[in-house]
This record gives C-alpha cells, structure tokens and sequence, in this order.
C-alpha cells in the first residue's frame, strides 16, 4: 500500500467483497467540536492518536467549509476568509473524493457533524447521512440516560448504526 | 390580529367539559418529556433502587388519576370490585388509553397465587432507551409500574408493583414484565365474595 | 427552505406517531408535583420547570429538524413563524400565532389558542405564583440556542392566572455565529 503522493500509479483500493461493506469509518461531532461518535469498520493504517486524529477531521471540515463558502462564484454575500459565518449560512460541501476514499459530509443547523468515509467509489450518500441522523434523533436525543454533549454509548443506536452501514452500498 | 380575536374566555376548570380523551401529542413530545423526569430524579437519587422508588411515584400520582378520569368517562362512575375484572380493566382498558394498544399478556404467576404479570414486548418508555452497564438492572418501566398501582390502590386493590426486564428466546431486546403482588387483604376479599 | 404553509405543520403531525394527550399532561403533573414536594418554593419550580424545558429544547432541536427538513431560516421572523406553526403543531398539535411584532423584528408574542399542559389544571391558592407551563418557555430558549439564537422569553399573559389566553413573549438577544471550537493547537 502506498501512502505518500503518487497518485497515478497509486491503484484504487478494490471494492471490498469478503464483507459487502465498502464503509472504512464514522465520525459524529456537536457543534462545539466534541466528537461523539467514532467507528471504524475497515481502517487498517493509524497514524495518530485518537484524539488527534478526531481534532484533525474536525479542522478539516471547518476550514473546508469555510473555503468552499468562500469561493461559491453565485453568492455576493460572503464574508472574508476566515471570518465566522452562523450556521447554515452559505453553501456547504456534501463530499470529496481521493483516489483511495470518498468523504460525505452533512452538517445540520443545530450543528451536528455526521462524516462518513467510504470506498471512493461509492455513490451519493447523502440521503444515508440524513437517514443516519434520524437514528440518532431516536435512539441518542431520545434516549433518557443520554446526556447531550458526551461520547455516545448506546447499544440501540450502536447496532442499528452498524447494521445500516453495512448496508450501504 | 390573528389569533387573538378567536380566543375562547377563560372558563374555569370544574365548568369545562371533562376532554372525550381523543387528543393526542407526537410521540416525540412524550419521549422528551419523559426524558427529563428520569434525568431530574437522578439528579435525586445516589442509587437505582431510589430512582425507580421515585419514578413509581410518579407514576402512582398519573394512575390514580386515570382510574379517576376512566370510571367517570366510560364506566358512568362504576368501578371493578372483582380482582380479574380490576385486572382486565388495566391490561386493556388503561393501556388502550394510555399506550393506544391492550397490553401484550396478561398472566397468573405459576408459583405464587397472590402475583400477576402484564407484559409488554416494547413498553413505550423504554422504546427510546439503552442501558448502560453500569445501572445494573435498572428499568424506566417502574413509572408504568408505579401507574398500575396508582389505579389498582385507588380502586381498593393494594398491591407491590414492580417492572422487569425479561429475555426472550431470539429477540435482541427483551421485554417488560410489570409484576403485581396484591395484599393480603385483596386476596381474603377476593375469597369471601367467593 | 422548506415550505412553511399552515399546512406544512398539519402534515408533518399526521405522519409522526402519536400518543393519548392525557398520557402527556397527568406525566406532565406529576412532574409539577415532584418539584412542589422536592422544592418547596414555589419561584424554585419555576426556575427548574424553565431548565427541564432548556434541557429538552437542546435535544427536541433535532428532532424538528430531522423530521421537518427544514434547512434553516433566513431571519428571526421566519424562525418565529416555524415555532408557532410548525414547531408547537408538531410536537403538541395545537397550533399557535405569532403576533405583537416589535418594530426591529427581534421581539414578538407566540400565542397558544390550545394548551394541552393545562387540561385537568387549576391552581390551588398555595401555588399562585407558579408560571406552570414554564417548561414551555425554556423548550423554545434551548431550541433556539441550538441555532446560535440566543433569546429571554417571558410570559405576557397566562389563563391560569385569569388572562384569556397564553402568550409567550420572545425576544432575540443575539445571534451566534460558529466559531472554532479548540483553542490553540497544542
């Protein structure tokens, strides 16, 4: 495996086919950067601590956020680099594509942050990220020994979070 | 002014009519409310035995209340003198109104004659929740538990009234057990009147 | 942004699944009564019945958002429209208004026609100083927190204390805007 540039000679990882399940891994974080959620299904290299590896993802979205609001050619009405913005003002990305993985990225007015990392070939998940919000409005919001704000730990949300995922094509 | 003008005055409540029962919230809006009843009481407590103790208690106040509401709306002011009836009454006629479904079973305890169990596959206040290890045995049911001996206390029927989780065969969660243990005296009354 | 007719509300209400009103308001009195015994006074109910609601407003959030789609709303009037007529439909199926608009936009009243709060509810002599549906007004402070809208709600008139109606009166403070959330990369 190579992990350092050369991205034309780099092949694509090929499409996983022991366990049908193309997901590498998932992260939800609030909006005050606290991860709640990390999973990996199929993630052989680390590089990093957890944590860090947790405020990196996190950064990166903030910035790329930023970035792409930034130099959206439609909107005149966008601040400087930088410059906060409330959320769900201006565009947003909803993905990006390396030649080994994909991104999807949704982020809601409240501020959770769903990112999940797939084969780079799979397709629009868009439509996952938000049915994966839902569960998390069943089985996190509603669950009366969750406290907002910390680490997710609830086995309702953990399997049915797992067996979705694994059906994602 | 919208709103405003349509407004009904106000009446007291002793002179509105008593509600046919048929309103209804969103699910969602009792899960969150519910919620914060569990997390107050175990800002309460500094153990599980103490919350579920204050969840019956709860409860208690809601099913003392719906016995009241039930037997003025439906049964023109009559109430069950009879043990099963009293317990038929709550396995369908309370849940009916209070889960929108009878309840899944209705047993007599095969060891003790004085226990009863009504089960509930998915009891609606733990529909939303996991446990995490650390809180044992813990069940959100003891406030259904605590509202089935509201009802059983206030129509004469003393009873202890416990909830419990039991497993079952193929299922990945399990069910609710809300076991009832009626006082001595309810079982000799049930006796006399033969 | 979704469409916000009046009955947008109306059909998220009939799809999302329903329970017995009752089961809500007697769950809701017990636990008024709860903090009546725990707190004693009554201005403590009031006060703890606004946090319950803040700690449900901070989760409910979700749920509106997940369930009504809506993406965001582009000003404080618009957000005070999707309360009274989607928010408080699809939650307690009573619609309510929006009316008493300042002349700045930031400050306006929500009226509730229907409060299933209060049915079987009248105040003993004792308790007269309690706000009892104050966990409304703390549902709609965190709510609106979660969308970087910081507010103060009171309320304006009440009919358990006699008025012919409830109205809460809402009032933006400020607006949030997002902002890095670490510190200094150590």
């Amino acid at each position: 495996m190579q992990f350092f540039g050369g991205s034309e000679i780099s092949p694509s990882p090929p499409v996983p086919t022991a366990s049908g399940n193309n997901a590498h891994m998932i992260y939800v974080f609030n909006r005050n950067g606290v991860c709640l959620l990390y999973r990996e299904w199929n993630r052989p290299l680390h590089t990093l601590n957890a944590q860090q590896d947790h405020k990196l993802m996190f950064g990166l979205l903030f910035s790329l956020k930023s970035l792409t609001a930034k130099m959206d050619p439609t909107n005149l009405d966008k601040g400087n680099l930088g410059v906060p913005q409330l959320p769900g003002q201006g565009c947003s990305f909803h993905s990006f594509r390396t030649n080994t993985y994909k991104l999807s990225f949704m982020e809601t007015p409240s501020g959770i942050k769903i990112i999940l990392v797939t084969h780079p070939r799979t397709g629009d998940l868009r439509d996952s990220l938000k049915y994966i919000y839902n569960l998390y409005v069943e089985y996190v919001a509603k669950n009366p020994l969750y406290t907002p704000g910390t680490p997710i730990r609830c086995d309702l949300f953990d399997t049915t979070l797992d067996q979705y995922v694994r059906s994602i094509a | 002014m919208i709103g405003v003008s349509k407004m009904k005055p106000y009446t007291n409540v002793l002179d509105r009519p008593l509600s046919k029962g048929k309103l209804e919230v969103s699910l969602s809006a009792f899960a969150f409310l519910f919620s914060e009843l569990v997390q107050y009481n175990q800002t309460q407590v500094d153990n599980i035995a103490e919350l579920e103790r204050r969840l019956e208690d709860a409860g208690y106040a809601v099913g003392a209340r719906v016995l009241e509401l039930l037997c003025h709306r439906d049964k023109g002011n009559r109430r069950e003198t009879r043990l099963l009836g009293i317990l038929s009454f709550v396995h369908s006629t309370v849940w009916k109104v209070l889960f929108g479904k009878v309840a899944d079973s209705l047993e007599k305890g095969t060891e003790h004659d004085d226990e009863y169990m009504i089960s509930e596959k998915e009891l609606l206040v733990n529909r939303f929740i996991s446990i995490p290890k650390d809180m044992g045995t813990f069940n959100c049911g003891a406030f259904v538990a605590g509202i089935v001996r509201g009802v059983l206390d206030s129509a004469g029927f003393p009873a202890i009234v416990t909830a419990h989780f039991v497993p079952m065969d193929g299922q990945q969660r399990p069910r609710t057990t809300i076991l009832i243990k009626f006082a001595e005296e309810v079982l000799q009354r049930e006796a006399r009147l033969g | 942004m979704a469409p916000a007719g009046p009955r947008f509300g109306d059909a998220i209400f009939a799809n999302v699944e329903r329970v017995n009103a009752e089961l809500f308001t007697l769950t809701y009195g017990a636990i008024v009564r709860q903090l009546l015994t725990d707190l004693e006074e009554v201005e403590e109910v009031n006060k703890q019945l606004d946090q319950m609601g803040y700690n449900i407003g901070i989760r409910l959030i979700d749920e509106f958002l997940a369930k009504s789609n809506v993406s965001r709303c582009v000003d404080f009037k618009e957000t005070a429209e999707m309360i009274a007529k989607v928010g408080f439909k699809m939650f307690l199926g009573v619609s309510a208004s929006v009316t008493n608009w300042d002349a700045d936009g930031t400050c306006c009243g929500i009226v509730l026609e229907d409060n299933p709060l209060v049915d079987f509810v009248e105040l003993p002599d004792t308790c007269q100083g309690l706000y009892y549906c104050n966990i409304l007004s703390g549902v709609i402070r965190g709510a609106l927190e979660m969308v970087s809208m910081k507010t103060e709600i009171t309320w304006v008139r009440d009919m358990l204390r006699g008025d012919d109606a409830f109205e809460l009166q809402v009032k933006l403070l400020k607006q949030v805007p997002e902002e890095y959330p670490y510190k200094d990369d150590e």
